[in-house]
């Protein structure tokens, strides 16, 4: 295991069909696409009927939905096609895009059966956000139809002056009541929804212990958990001591004061960014209390699995996380990787790669985003500059 | 800005936005029946007092909801003086602690330090969750059962429920670019409330419930049960732009979607 550094997984984003389209598993049209004939499985394997979206060239919607990355100044065109028998569309919630871009049906436009739109909008701040239809927003959320997106900066800063970070690790929570999903238009009246399935990136129980779904980290290389609630619970997050959690940013903005969080609360809607740094050799989990709105009785608490990676029996997936330099103008390198896949952050691949002996020429490239697929396990993040 | 005596009378009427309760108490500026609580001014660390008149037909017990005054009962037809003590700037509760007065919406709002017609602009959000049964067991004359599961159905701003919201000068935001405005918040209800604002990001300036959160930058803000908070508002860019509770069950209006907590910010180019 002396050889094992630099190990960390991203976090697989849920069941495997999330996992197959998420931007750092697999090559990404650029094109959304909304659906209302999809499911996901709890864990016992029964199918529940969602709606959501995915990228066009899978073709098949996802819980949650693709998890969306750009780099902070890029300007954004978001291309959405809806197929599906209602209207839909996207809000970009937290990004304070204008009102024409803002997603909501009256105020903006929604995007009718048949019908493409493009949102576009700066990314001007760095930080977690998320996106969600707002067509009846009250079933269409329970249903499924919402994502994350990540905002961050090619110097792996988490803002300008802000702490560095070896990886970003997304943890979207929500929930759904299963007897709306299977029955969404006897749905009514909304306000008797009650969420009875819990879950973290589409995953509860015993999906979240699964080899894949466990967030491995290296000491002294801090990880930023991306927590995000599109949940109908208030979430709280049981911090271990040690993990040296601290908190630096919410909705997309640097607090003020850094704070060490104990049990963070998380409401719908609302982001929070917090740095682990875990002690050597740690093996535990990070509960995560499901509280309802209305009642407050507790619901469900379910674990995000943290572990050491040098307690790891897996076969390494990829030596040297990030990639040297990162960002780079010219080369990027990873020692000891043979092959190598490359996507834009609009999830094209790149084609006539130019890598060799673990180099790899990115000069005249544009400059923002890409995700390179080590070896065809391990998929990270790096950034062209000027 | 009124520093001393003014009063509140407790009466008891009609609201149109809950068909299911035939009565409810608020607590009105004048003897007139209005559907929505009047909301009080206070200068900062100023200590003042307040005459209160209850012109209903029951005793009910008054406080400013901050823990610092004890529930004063005001019996039929009488009329009490209360201190207020100074405070600091912010957005404080008060209203009827009483199960009958609290149960039929008589809450309301005290803003410290915070002037109405002023600059920045002041609006303000009393919000509050409502359950018909309970409002009708209460306005029957009859304690509804303790033991019964809590399933509110409807949801105000500002004794408004969307989208007679948008009808409300307070509820309803309309500022030109460029310009600052604070919003005055209270959670009334039995349940907490996340606002979510789109476009926008609003500083939280004071909390009673959260003070560690004084100075964030929001997008989404939770106001719990109980809680007085003041948020600032910079409108940087043009447009209509919803708010609203992103506990999706709060924007209905008896489990009709679009309804509820949700208002809307304008900002004039």
């Amino acid at each position: 295991m002396s050889t094992v550094k630099h190990i960390f997984h991203i976090l697989v984003l849920s069941s495997a069909a999330w996992l197959a389209p998420s931007l750092y598993a697999q090559q990404q049209p650029p094109q959304l696409f909304s659906g209302m004939e999809g499911y996901t499985f709890l864990p016992g394997g029964t199918p529940v009927p969602i709606w959501g979206y995915g990228w066009v060239a899978d073709g098949f919607i996802t819980l949650p939905a693709p998890l969306l990355t750009y780099t902070q100044g890029e300007s954004v065109q978001l291309n959405f096609t809806n197929p599906s028998p209602e209207s839909h569309t996207i809000h970009l919630h937290g990004l304070d895009v204008d009102q024409a871009n803002d997603g909501v049906p009256g105020t903006s436009f929604s995007v009718t059966t048949g019908d493409d739109a493009t949102y576009s909008f700066d990314a001007d701040y760095p930080g977690t956000f998320l996106y969600h239809c707002h067509v009846t927003t009250t079933l269409h959320l329970t249903m499924g139809m919402y994502g994350m997106v990540l905002v961050t900066r090619p110097d792996f800063t988490l803002y300008e002056g802000g702490p560095t970070y070896a990886e970003d690790v997304p943890l979207l929570f929500s929930d759904l009541e299963v007897a709306t999903n299977l029955d969404p238009v006897g749905s009514y009246p909304f306000h008797d929804i009650r969420p009875d399935v819990f879950m973290i990136n589409g995953e509860s129980g015993s999906q979240l212990e699964a080899p894949g779904r466990i967030v491995h980290f290296e000491p002294g290389q801090p990880l930023a958990l991306r927590l995000g609630s599109m949940a109908y619970s208030r979430v709280v997050c049981q911090f271990p001591p040690e993990l040296n959690a601290t908190c630096y940013m919410s909705d997309g903005r640097p607090l003020p004061t850094l704070f060490e969080p104990n049990a963070l609360e998380i409401y719908p809607g609302e982001r929070f960014t917090v740095l682990i740094d875990p002690e050597p050799g740690w093996d535990g989990s990070l509960p995560c209390e499901f509280w309802s709105m209305v009642d407050e009785t507790l619901e469900s608490t379910e674990n995000i699995h943290i572990r050491d990676a040098a307690l790891t029996i897996e076969e390494p997936q990829f030596i040297g996380v990030k990639g040297y330099p990162n960002p780079t103008r010219e080369h990027i390198t990873w020692d000891d990787a043979r092959q190598i896949e490359v996507w834009n952050a609009y999830g094209k691949p790149v084609a006539d790669l130019r890598f060799e002996q673990g180099v790899l020429d990115v000069s005249g490239w544009p400059i923002g985003t890409y995700v390179a697929r080590i070896d065809g396990r391990r998929s990270v993040r790096f950034v062209v500059i000027e | 800005m009124t520093f001393g005596q003014d009063s509140l009378y407790i009466l008891r009427g009609t609201w149109n936005q809950l068909p299911e309760a035939p009565e409810v108490l608020r607590l009105n500026a004048s003897a007139d029946w209005s559907e929505q609580n009047h909301v009080f001014e206070r200068e900062a660390d100023i200590a003042s007092n307040l005459v209160i008149v209850n012109e209903d037909t029951t005793s009910h017990v008054w406080a400013l909801l901050m823990g610092e005054i004890e529930g004063i009962t005001i019996e039929p037809g009488d009329t009490a003086v209360v201190d207020l003590p100074a405070l600091p700037m912010g957005t404080y509760r008060l209203g009827l602690i009483d199960g009958e007065g609290s149960g039929l919406g008589a809450q309301s709002m005290l803003q410290v330090g915070l002037q109405s017609g002023g600059d920045p602009a002041l609006f303000h959000w009393n919000l509050c969750d409502w359950e018909a049964q309970q409002m009708t067991s209460w306005s029957s004359g009859s304690e509804p059962d303790p033991n019964a599961a809590y399933v509110p159905n409807y949801f105000s701003i500002n004794e408004q429920t969307y989208p007679t919201t948008l009808e409300d000068p307070n509820a309803l935001i309309s500022v030109a670019l460029g310009d600052t405005c604070w919003i005055a918040v209270a959670n009334h209800g039995q349940m907490d409330h996340v606002l979510h604002f789109h476009g926008f990001h609003v500083e939280v300036l004071t909390s009673n419930l959260q003070p560690t959160r004084i100075g964030w930058s929001k997008d989404t803000v939770p106001i719990k049960k109980g809680e007085g908070m003041t948020l600032q508002l910079v409108a940087n860019q043009a447009g209509i732009y919803p708010v609203h509770d992103h506990n999706l069950i709060a924007v209905t209006n008896a489990g009709f979607y679009p309804g509820g907590m949700l208002t809307q910010i304008i900002v004039d180019p």
